[in-house]
């Protein structure tokens, strides 16, 4: 018996290496698509591909948009695995991101704002407001049955459009007819994190470290309380966990509205972080949708997810860069990441790529084309 | 208020509907097809924008016919590749469902700014063209209800009269061909029809190719008739809409006429509503297609349950 534990760590670490394969390989498929596809369409690819994978890394400035954006996707990405592990396709975290900062600009616009509290206070009223906004399609399934795909998408446009209405007509703005509030004062603006006369990341703020303790929160949720046990064993199997007396529905309900929170908090991360400052009209710009990407990549393990954040965080910034630098639309990038989640979440496997990475590492380019053009 | 009463029962605004309706009416069916196949088809959202902007670009070199069947070629080939994915590859199809989705939204801005040479946001630099209206000013010479007559069926879009024709067609498909038979049951319990030798994954693939080929026309009414010209991201939520219509339709051609009839409608209200109201925010008035959708989606759910605690079951 001695040996089980054994086994079980020796047969994760193989799993996590076939894993690992998978994404990597389906990573190089889709960059040697989107690689044919600048070659045909740009007039200087090699510049443009080049700028697509070293530019985030090229300078401390960029370096911190990158970081940035993998505060960002990390969240939503463990948004997207609670629901994912339970087997909910809500796909609210969009709408969640926009009343999540709706709720935080009321509150950072009060005196409150002004205080120590300001922060803390952003962050709850956040958090409580996309919980509610993740919270409702949830209970309208478990109560009516109402399909949570549909009702989350049509949340995500009602919220887009509130914080369209409330920005313009509402809230206060510097001036008349302009789409973004006022300033928010000092104090309840994210602290940078790494500001020294030697070393001046930008954009680098406090979010990366919520990003983080969101992952061992979720992990520890997950893995280490029986409400997590529960949330999974619905996933796998509803109705087994029904038998075994386990109530579905409030698992459901819950794990929406915890990943409702997720959505509220990421909100308050783009509107209280060094990028904005305030609250502008479609401030999201498509990142909470990207999530599904990490979430999937990731397998839904929260540990797993701030890794992925940290690749695709990279092309997603690499391809804005691009995008100013060279005459490439950063648009390209949506290739890739549709690419990349019809790979890793079908039987995709790179066998034979693996294969050849033992052989001989310098063939992998090869049979990587020759799957992405059999597409 | 009377000139909202005035508005809504004149012949302008019932024209209106049934501009507004045509886009949804076709992803709806091709929604119904998909759902009733056993697949819930997420990207039709993705397939409507995709067949947008093929038909735009098409119809800027091609007569406008062409484009359509461009627009429709373009979402029966996304049809196809949902299927490979989800039935070959065995992935979730939700999940190829968004993959798509998050396809159409950055690639459409992308071949966007490649045809206008840079611009991302609109094709009103292209030259796109639109489907004709079909023209019955004959009916005029009948006496009495004549004017009426052309008011209410002249003007409409080619594809208007199709999608009217395509309901009944569908209705027809599924209910008195054996193959319609096939499809639904294959999606009503698959291990049944393949015991009986039915090519079950075949019609699967099979309806999902018609769902993204009505989704793609559905695009291409859109862009070359109720607008013409891409504007990105100018479905608008229209793909999940339908989608939200196949299950307030109960899973029927006639039902989900009738449910993209009330969306469209309240659409076409908040086409009108600007004109007549300046004091009602543009915001407020965008959102009643998606107010109006959750609502009937939870009364339409709070019926079923209803028409299931009848049947005893649960």
């Amino acid at each position: 018996m001695s040996n089980i534990p054994a086994i079980d760590r020796s047969s994760r670490w193989k799993t996590v290496r076939r894993e690992v394969g998978r994404a990597v390989g389906a990573l190089v498929i889709a960059l040697v698509v989107t690689f044919v596809i600048v070659l045909f369409t740009s007039k200087a690819p090699f510049d443009a591909f080049g700028q697509l994978l070293t530019a985030p890394a090229s300078k401390p400035r960029t370096i911190g948009l990158w970081l940035d954006d993998v505060a960002k996707l990390t969240v939503t990405g463990l948004a997207f695995s609670l629901v994912f592990q339970a087997r909910q396709f809500a796909m609210g975290v969009q709408g969640q991101v926009y009343i999540g900062a709706l709720a935080a600009t009321y509150v950072v616009l009060t005196p409150l704002g002004a205080t120590w509290a300001g922060i803390p206070l952003g962050i709850a009223a956040a958090m409580l407001a996309g919980a509610i906004y993740g919270f409702l399609p949830g209970i309208a399934k478990a109560k009516l049955g109402a399909n949570e795909i549909v009702s989350s998408l049509m949340l995500n446009y009602i919220a887009i459009e509130a914080c369209n209405f409330l920005v313009r007509v509402s809230l206060p703005k510097p001036q008349a007819g302009v789409l973004t509030t006022n300033e928010f004062p000092d104090t309840a603006v994210y602290p940078q994190l790494i500001k020294f006369d030697f070393l001046n990341i930008t954009r680098l703020d406090l979010g990366l470290v919520f990003a983080l303790v969101a992952v061992l929160v979720v992990w520890f949720a997950l893995y280490r309380t029986s409400w997590g046990l529960k949330l999974r064993l619905v996933g796998h199997n509803a109705r087994f966990a029904e038998y075994a007396g386990i109530k579905s529905t409030f698992i459901m309900v819950s794990a929406m509205t915890a990943s409702g929170a997720l959505g509220g908090l990421l909100g308050s991360m783009f509107v209280q972080g060094q990028g904005y400052g305030k609250l502008t009209v479609l401030f999201e710009g498509g990142l909470a949708f990207e999530g599904i990407l990490v979430a999937i990549v990731a397998r839904s393990r929260p540990l797993a997810v701030p890794i992925v954040a940290l690749f695709y965080g990279y092309l997603r910034q690499g391809a804005q860069l691009m995008n100013i630098r060279t005459d490439v639309p950063a648009e390209v990038i949506g290739v890739v990441t549709a690419i990349i989640i019809l790979l890793v979440s079908s039987s995709f496997s790179l066998n034979f790529v693996t294969r050849l990475f033992r052989r001989n590492p310098a063939a992998v380019a090869a049979p990587a084309t020759a799957g992405g053009a059999t597409k | 208020m009377m000139e909202l009463f005035v508005t809504v029962f004149s012949a302008a605004f019932f024209v209106t509907i049934i501009r507004t309706t045509t886009p949804l009416l076709l992803a709806t069916l091709g929604g119904l097809i998909a759902d009733l196949s056993g697949a819930l088809n997420v990207a039709l959202e993705g397939m409507m924008l995709i067949g947008c902007l093929t038909a735009v670009i098409v119809s800027v070199y091609a007569p406008w016919y062409v484009a359509v069947a461009a627009g429709l070629g373009a979402g029966a080939l996304l049809g196809l590749i949902m299927a490979f994915f989800a039935y070959r590859m065995k992935a979730d199809i939700i999940l190829v469902g968004f993959a798509i989705n998050i396809l159409a939204t950055g690639g459409t801005v992308f071949a966007l700014a490649l045809a206008t040479g840079g611009d991302k946001g609109t094709s009103i630099n292209l030259q796109s063209k639109a489907i004709p209206a079909v023209d019955l000013g004959f009916l005029s010479g009948i006496p009495v209800v004549g004017p009426t007559l052309t008011a209410l069926l002249s003007g409409h879009s080619v594809l208007s009269w199709l999608a009217a024709f395509l309901v009944f067609a569908v209705w027809y498909f599924l209910y008195r061909t054996p193959w319609g038979l096939w499809l639904r049951g294959v999606g009503e319990y698959p291990a049944a029809p393949e015991a009986a030798g039915i090519p079950v994954n075949r019609i699967r693939t099979l309806s999902l190719v018609v769902s993204g080929a009505l989704a793609g026309l559905g695009g291409a009414q859109l862009a070359m008739f109720n607008y013409v010209g891409f504007t990105r991201d100018m479905t608008a939520g229209r793909g999940f809409i339908a989608l939200g219509a196949v299950l307030l339709g109960a899973r029927h051609p006639v039902g989900a006429l009738l449910a993209a009839l009330l969306f469209g409608a309240f659409e076409a209200l908040a086409v009108v509503m600007p004109g007549l109201f300046n004091d009602i925010p543009a915001e407020l008035i965008r959102m009643i297609p998606f107010v109006v959708t959750i609502a009937a989606l939870v009364l339409f759910s709070i019926r079923a349950q209803r028409a299931l605690a009848l049947r005893g079951v649960k």
